[in-house]
């Protein structure tokens, strides 16, 4: 029993932090730019792509797959804000519909280059650390846990210590008392989007071989996604790690010891749950919800 | 655009001259093929999305089959020679779409005769087939009830040939004394939990578990291997899972140190699955679908028009793409040939009456019309199927058993574990 309780706590620290990756890139941008960006999951795709194409087909070495992810899905991400937000942004869901088109654009876009069905990824490494005969930690989702912890780590510090980072938060706080502070909105809803987008494309590329990768997996992504920053709080960071974490465990170990429709349909009562006792979230203020 | 041709110095009498030449002549090619008579064939299915690799593949395949159908004549019924020729609509498995498909394949196409995969997609369609009549095959005899009288299972009874696989491994690893089961929680993967239980129970390997339904939606496995091989079963059963599951939970199982057998329904793609654990750990699996350059597919008794060939042609045109459907729609299409050949016309009533009558010419061998106690209708061909292993790194056909002996023994159970599962005839929505 011991070692089924570790290794399902092993496999929710794997599960915390692809989805926080994700869930505190979409917090991001909703945050700074007042976006519900459907397409966050498409993002999650492209970054699974890159994987694709640099590594499996070009036989490239997986980090710079991984960097080539990151960098081309944050390019994604600003020309998201150049030409879909930023044109739409005096229009309260002009936002919304157009990242619905993008997520659509990108779904055939993704089955016209790779076609429908799954992709094959080589495994990156098939080193397992054993803790006993019963609990084991896969490398490659090592690789995801140190990940997300470097990189939400290095996103905080941006934030809290860096004058880029207090720019993003004044703007998310009050885009309007930004603005008379000299901060330019455009250039922080740029560094928004490529930080959220890249957030997003890290986690697909990083999560790539352990998952089957096809043009429509950011689906049950984007919905996981959404649960989380409901849960967290919507525009709360905070609250979106937090809930990322506190999703990973309900639903692991609800998988684990009852099943997997079980866990979900627990997912979406905690959801209902926190909604009805706290409607902003865990995390969230009222200006937001 | 006109006047920088006059300018170039074609005057405008030769360009009209030309023009109408050129309209003449590329209108040849038309009126030559419409003097051969083309019978319209529909093929219903997903083609994108995750249930993709069950419904393009077996386009692919039937685009070969017509290619050799053609080229040797094409289809002969009482009025002439018909050239065949397929026109494909992807429900991408969501039966609001199958509905409109089925619908302008018969309004627009003027299909003779519709194959699907079924399942899910069944429902949306069935109030089509009641209004015109129109003859369909699904993959799925689970679509079939009393009332799909114009519905014909003909190539594959899933889930019901899955009894094969597990009569195989009690028989030649008595060792194996335990199992657990996952499955996706739909049409799929439902009916098949209650035949692998029904299978497992009469082969008198105990289950430890309930099995184990996750989402369709579920992208990470972990958790669920990880409840799966908790009590150190013998078997671990994949049920009907997709492809797109049974890889990352093969992975999975592999990651997480599970040592024991294996089975499942499909194993498509298989070379992708050693590759991403080992050959030694994929050892031994065992599923339902051989590849058809096997030789045992060349004895006498199978109604497959040269499978290795076919096999070569397809891998050659779809590198790396056989799986488990790449056959199954030709196979229907075998059928559906030598009944309408045998009628003389491809109306659907003409077609199905010659076709039920006597036994049928299933690709593993002579089979009969089947399953009024378990579908209520007797429209499942049912005879032989094959138990495939995987040796060496490849699927081997392990040996063929005959379905309706194993429901003769053990019907009542598989009765049994349907109806808890509520997937009887009469007991489907």
């Amino acid at each position: 029993m011991l070692d089924l309780l570790a290794q399902t706590g092993l496999n929710a620290v794997y599960a915390a932090s692809y989805i926080s990756l994700i869930a505190v890139g979409l917090v991001l941008i909703f945050g700074v730019m007042g976006v519900i960006n459907f397409a966050h999951g498409e993002l999650y795709m492209a970054g699974a792509y890159s994987v694709v194409l640099f590594y499996s087909d070009f036989e490239l070495p997986f980090m710079i797959a991984v960097a080539a992810g990151l960098l081309f899905v944050g390019c994604l991400g600003l020309l998201m804000e150049r030409t879909l937000f930023r044109p739409l942004k005096d229009n309260p869901l002009g936002g919304l519909v157009a990242s619905i088109g993008f997520l659509m654009i990108m779904q055939a876009l993704a089955s016209m280059g790779f076609g429908v069905r799954m992709e094959h990824i080589p495994p990156v490494t098939q080193h397992v650390i054993e803790f006993s005969e019963r609990v084991r930690l896969p490398m490659a989702r090592l690789f995801v846990i140190i990940a997300a912890v470097v990189l939400l780590s290095a996103l905080w510090i941006f934030l809290k210590k860096t004058r880029f980072g207090w720019a993003l938060r004044a703007a998310a706080q009050d885009p309007e008392a930004a603005a008379l502070q000299g901060i330019s909105i455009n250039q922080t809803a740029r560094i928004a989007m490529f930080i959220g987008a890249g957030l997003a494309g890290i986690a697909g590329a990083l999560t790539a071989p352990l998952v089957s990768v096809n043009p429509h997996m950011g689906h049950s992504v984007i919905v996981t996604a959404f649960i989380v920053i409901i849960v967290g709080g919507v525009g709360s960071l905070e609250g979106a790690v937090i809930a990322s974490v506190v999703y990973a465990i309900v639903h692991t170990f609800v998988t684990t010891f009852f099943d997997g429709v079980i866990a979900d349909i627990t997912g979406l009562s905690l959801m209902l749950l926190v909604l009805i006792v706290k409607p902003t979230g865990l995390f969230g203020s009222a200006d937001r919800a | 655009m006109l006047s920088k041709i006059v300018k170039s110095g074609l005057t405008r009498r030769t360009f009209l001259q030309s023009t109408a030449a050129a309209a003449a002549a590329s209108s040849l090619p038309r009126m030559a093929l419409a003097q051969d008579k083309v019978i319209k064939i529909g093929f219903l299915a997903p083609l994108t999305g995750a249930v993709a690799a069950w419904g393009k593949p077996g386009l692919d395949g039937c685009e070969i089959w017509a290619e050799r159908v053609n080229a040797a004549g094409g289809i002969k019924l009482s009025d002439g020679d018909y050239m065949v020729e397929f026109v494909g609509y992807d429900n991408e498995y969501d039966p609001a779409k199958a509905r409109t498909g089925a619908t302008k394949l018969i309004r627009e196409d003027g299909v003779s005769f519709i194959m699907m995969l079924g399942g899910d997609t069944w429902p949306g369609v069935q109030p089509v087939a009641d209004k015109t009549g129109m003859l369909f095959s699904t993959l799925l005899p689970s679509d079939l009830s009393p009332d799909t009288t114009t519905l014909i299972a003909p190539a594959e009874v899933h889930p019901i040939y899955n009894v094969t696989g597990v009569e195989w491994l009690a028989e030649n690893k008595p060792e194996l004394k335990t199992a657990v089961m996952c499955a996706q929680d739909d049409a799929l993967g439902l009916p098949s939990v209650a035949t692998y239980l029904a299978a497992f129970e009469a082969a008198g390997i105990e289950m430890l578990d309930e099995p184990l339904l996750f989402d369709p939606a579920t992208t990470d496995f972990a958790p669920v291997v990880t409840k799966l091989i908790a009590g150190n079963p013998d078997i671990v059963c994949l049920d009907t899972c997709y492809s797109d599951y049974v890889h990352p939970i093969a992975e999975q199982l592999f990651q997480q140190g599970f040592k024991g057998q294996i089975i499942s329904c499909t194993a498509d793609f298989y070379d992708q699955m050693i590759s991403k654990t080992s050959e030694e750990f994929m050892e031994g699996f065992v599923f339902q679908f051989p590849d058809f350059d096997d030789p045992a597919l060349n004895a006498d008794n199978i109604n497959f028009s040269d499978p290795n060939g076919f096999y070569a042609e397809f891998n050659k045109r779809f590198p790396g793409q056989w799986g488990a459907v790449s056959w199954e729609y030709a196979s229907i299409m075998d059928l559906w040939k030598a009944a309408a050949e045998k009628a003389g016309s491809a109306e659907p009533d003409a077609v199905i009456t010659a076709m039920k009558d006597g036994q049928g010419k299933h690709a593993f061998g002579d089979a009969d019309w089947w399953g009024e106690e378990l579908f209520g209708i007797d429209n499942a061909l049912v005879g032989d199927w094959p138990v495939v292993a995987i040796e060496g790194g490849k699927a081997t056909i392990k040996e063929f058993r005959n379905i309706p002996a194993w429901y003769e023994k053990h019907g009542d159970l598989l009765v049994k574990h349907m109806q808890a599962y509520d997937q009887m005839w009469n007991q489907r929505g």
